[in-house]
């Protein structure tokens, strides 16, 4: 390692410094926020920051540094999220932290049931400390520092009358009014003045009300009392619950241990469609990955072809369909497959008559989504097979060629398993990919038509996947976030499993030819 | 690479810092963003509180303000459809509003669709419904009953041209557009329980009523009437070709049927001769849009202040109607309303809230399944009861 000059040293240890300057003045920002998962990682990586620059033998780190942090923030820290969601009960309903809806209920306030308007008028000193005048609909005055409320004589010194409005006039301190006032109101709002049995409380920009507060949460006993009925409200499945089942809206967030898992393997109407979506989840990747491959691999072997002229332009011409958008793709083949206007109907009605029913009739809707896929997805083929079919070696044709061989047979027993190598890895990846591309399931078909006797929302066209979010977005009561993220594990171990296989199939394949 | 360190940092903290100012943030869609910001320079002019409108496409608003106000960092004021706020309440994420004296002023019908359990969450400005546009080209004088309208449709068909009787979006499970032919005889989404509230363990949609307009739509489909598959692509390219003699529809067509240079009449959707021989006018859909106060907002007085003070004054009511061309929810802006949002009004008097409850997630989902097989050929009983069965599950009523 070069030794560095003064500059460069200084240069290192100031840039440092205002990093560090940054990461503790975002942990302040993290921690007054109790935001201390996403803090202990700020922290973390600080630390490791200083580490990596600062100490000699760390010196890879410093490249590596940035790309794990990367990898944690962007891949592993979702995905421990993700662990931790399904354990939960976040849904409609059940969306709000304990201490959000303790929150919001400690300030909910029904109206008195006699209510008093007062009219104020706001006074601050050069402290910033509150002052109110306010009066009654009988023209009493009273005085308040936000938290009770003093009577005014009506001969106190202190009340001055100018123009036939009544004002304070202390000393130190002067009226709010104008722009001013509206920069005061949130801290108003705050204020909760106790008034006999009732409440205090702004409700407009010029006047208080009498309002009655409904409950008070009990910290240490962690109970909620209803404070006009005097019933006591127990957290129970994230729910404020009386003795009697009654229940308080909204709920909160909370750990249900096994309960979303549970119920995927006990619901007897989840089971019964399982089967159907895997299956045809299965077949979409395989068949998706097959023809594309098939093609992709096709137009390679003729690209690579020196005979060929203009090779150039037809590989540029070739890479359109993976360059255009996945969204726009997809809704410019769904619109030349409609039944109706779409071209091909077009054409097959009028040459042979014929009305296929593309998108709207399961198998030639499963059978459309196949063929957008291996549309989209050739060019990726094309591209992978491309690179490694110069990396065979013209020697193994050249000796082909002398023992005999012809061109089928020097593909099958040279090319493709030579290939095979090289890209089977890349062709699990792709099943993977497919097995999950929510995106183009849901753009062309959203996992329609729908099944006859299906018990879950589970279409003809869904996949695993789609079928996760129709359950846990689009049917019940709204949004099941526990739920989606059980399924989604399920489904992260079905794809690591299938891809652990695949895999270990491929090692095989290089140990016979590699 | 250090630098490049430093910038991801940068940016990363700029989150964090918060405002000290008092100000106002508004979540607003596209189309209504300008209006307000003008509103809103106008409000810093009168208050010197800055008003901040951040833009989002319509159908982006509601998760954009659930994610938001979750996490603490929602705005003061956020616009939305009335049939989100079962959820937002659902979620404790808006505050009850009272418009005080101005509650006068506004649509009744507007006013209880933003109404969850007796409580008022929303100040509502538009609203929205279908009815049926004709082409008058093509129908001279608008039917009168239904079995008018099936002789309109049989007398211009023409699967050569192709020219259909009637067109609206019926693919991808559109239960929004199904819902008039379920309604006409007597289906219904949700009855009322005791005590008035919707009841999500009582579903209408697969009674006799429901199923004799659905047998009717499946009839209309096979004899040709009806283009099947459309979507709203499909639609609007029906239009451009002037392919169908009439449409049922919302405000939201009227620009392209306009710019088609399609000569149009707006009217009631016909009355259907129900199994017990009385006529019945296909009730449709309200959606009701409106301005909401976050519960988590600290500045709700000024939220309330604008929307009382600038929004619910006959100006801007009227610009937000033209802006839309939506039927105002602002009684004295009808005054001002045209011929087009007076005609869908007329619909409007047999229109039914969308329910706004949790659980009209299952009747979206599972309602649409239904048109999907039906329009597949399956027999309208079996899928309406299949969906009924389901909804009812998805629910926890069975």
């Amino acid at each position: 390692m070069r030794s560095q000059s003064p500059l460069g040293l200084s240069m290192k240890i100031l840039l440092l410094g205002i990093l560090d300057a940054a990461v503790v003045w975002a942990g302040v920002g993290l921690g007054t926020q109790n935001a201390y998962a996403l803090l202990s990682l700020l922290l973390l990586g600080g630390v490791g920051l200083n580490i990596a620059i600062l100490s000699r033998r760390a010196y890879p780190l410093r490249y590596l540094l940035p790309g794990l942090l990367v990898l944690f923030g962007m891949v592993v820290y979702p995905i421990l999220y993700n662990v931790y969601i399904s354990f939960t009960n976040l849904q409609t309903g059940n969306l709000l932290q304990k201490s959000q809806v303790i929150q919001l209920l400690e300030n909910r306030y029904t109206p008195a049931p006699e209510e008093t308007v007062y009219s104020y008028q706001a006074y601050l000193s050069d402290k910033d400390d509150l002052l109110l005048l306010l009066t009654d609909e009988q023209g009493t005055h009273f005085l308040s520092q936000g938290k009770t409320l003093e009577p005014l004589r009506p001969d106190d010194p202190r009340l001055v009358t100018q123009d036939g409005t009544t004002g304070l006039d202390v000393p130190g301190y002067h009226a709010v009014t104008g722009p001013a006032l509206y920069q005061l109101l949130p801290r108003l709002e705050t204020l909760a003045i106790p008034v006999d049995d009732a409440t205090l409380r702004l409700s407009g920009i010029r006047q208080f009300k009498t309002t009655i507060k409904q409950y008070r949460y009990d910290p240490k006993t962690d109970r909620l009392v209803d404070l006009q009925t005097g019933v006591w409200y127990t957290p129970v499945d994230g729910r404020f619950t009386a003795p009697d089942g009654k229940t308080i809206e909204p709920g909160f967030q909370t750990w249900v241990g096994l309960r979303n898992f549970v119920r995927i393997f006990s619901s007897a109407a989840i089971g019964k469609d399982f089967l159907r979506v895997f299956l045809w989840t299965v077949v979409w990747a395989t068949l998706s990955v097959f023809f594309s491959f098939s093609l992709g691999l096709s137009f390679a072997l003729l690209l690579n072809d020196r005979k060929l002229h203009l090779r150039l332009v037809y590989r540029t011409l070739l890479l359109v369909p993976y360059v255009m958008p996945v969204f726009i793709s997809a809704f410019v083949w769904r619109g030349m497959f409609n039944e109706n206007f779409g071209i091909f109907n077009r054409i097959l009605g009028d040459l042979f008559n014929l009305q296929i029913p593309w998108l709207t009739n399961a198998m030639w809707a499963r059978a459309s989504l196949i063929i957008i896929n291996v549309w989209l997805s050739f060019p990726y083929m094309m591209l992978i097979s491309l690179g490694a079919l110069q990396s065979i070696p013209d020697q193994l044709y050249e000796a082909a060629r002398v023992d005999g061989a012809g061109s089928w047979r020097r593909f099958w027993t040279i090319t493709l398993p030579l290939l095979m190598i090289s890209l089977a890895p890349l062709l699990i990846g792709s099943f993977a990919f497919a097995f999950n591309n929510f995106t183009l399931i849901y753009l062309v078909t959203a996992g329609r038509p729908a099944v006859l006797g299906a018990a879950t929302p589970a279409g003809a066209t869904d996949i695993l996947i789609s079928w996760t979010y129709r359950i846990s977005f689009q049917g019940g009561s709204g949004n099941n976030y526990g739920l989606a993220a059980a399924i989604s594990i399920l489904i992260f171990i079905m794809i690591a499993t299938i891809s652990a296989i695949g895999f270990r199939m491929s090692r095989h394949l290089e140990e016979v030819y590699g | 690479m250090k630098k490049l360190l430093l910038l991801v940092l940068i940016i990363a903290l700029v989150g964090v810092v918060g405002a000290a100012q008092t100000k106002l943030t508004i979540f607003a869609d596209d189309t209504r963003t300008p209006l307000l910001r003008d509103l809103g320079a106008q409000f810093t002019a009168d208050t010197g509180v800055e008003v901040e409108v951040v833009e989002y496409a319509w159908n982006d608003l509601r998760s954009a303000y659930v994610t938001s106000t979750q996490a603490g960092e929602g705005p003061d004021i956020v616009i939305g459809a009335h049939d989100w706020v079962g959820e937002y309440v659902a979620n404790g994420l808006v505050e009850p509003i009272d418009l005080g004296k101005k509650v006068a002023d506004f649509s009744p019908a507007a006013l209880e669709a933003f109404t969850v359990n007796g409580t008022l969450y929303g100040l509502p400005y538009a609203s929205e419904n279908l009815a049926l546009v004709y082409d008058k080209d093509l129908v001279p004088t608008p039917p009168r009953t239904w079995d008018g309208l099936l002789a309109i449709c049989r007398a211009v068909a023409d699967p050569e041209k192709p020219m259909y009787g009637l067109a609206f979006q019926n693919q991808a499970g559109n239960f929004y557009q199904f819902f008039p032919f379920l309604s006409a005889a007597g289906g219904y989404i949700f009855g009322y329980d005791a005590k008035g509230a919707l009841n999500p363990c009582d579903v209408g949609i697969a009674n006799d009523g429901a199923i004799f307009g659905a047998t009717l739509y499946q009839s209309m489909l096979n004899e040709g009437l009806v283009p099947s598959g459309v979507d709203w692509d499909t639609l609007n390219a029906l239009v451009e070709g002037h392919n169908a003699a009439m449409y049922i529809t919302g405000p939201w067509l009227i620009g392209a049927i306009k710019s088609a240079g399609i000569n149009y009449g707006i009217t009631q959707i016909p009355p259907i001769k129900g199994p017990n021989g009385a006529y019945n006018v296909p009730k449709v859909f309200t959606g009701v849009q409106g301005f909401m106060v976050n519960s988590f907002s600290e500045n709700k007085t000024i939220a309330m202040d604008f929307l009382m003070n600038y929004v619910a004054t006959m100006d801007t009511m009227v610009a937000l109607m033209n802006l839309g061309d939506r039927a105002p929810a602002y009684l004295p802006a009808v005054t001002q309303a045209g011929p087009d949002i007076l005609a869908f009004s007329q619909q409007a008097a047999f229109g039914v809230p969308m329910p706004s409850i949790p659980a009209m997630a299952s009747i979206w989902q599972e309602g649409g399944n239904a048109l999907d097989l039906i329009n597949n050929g399956t027999d309208p009983a079996t899928a309406l009861k299949q969906a009924q069965d389901l909804i009812l599950t998805a629910v926890d009523c069975k």
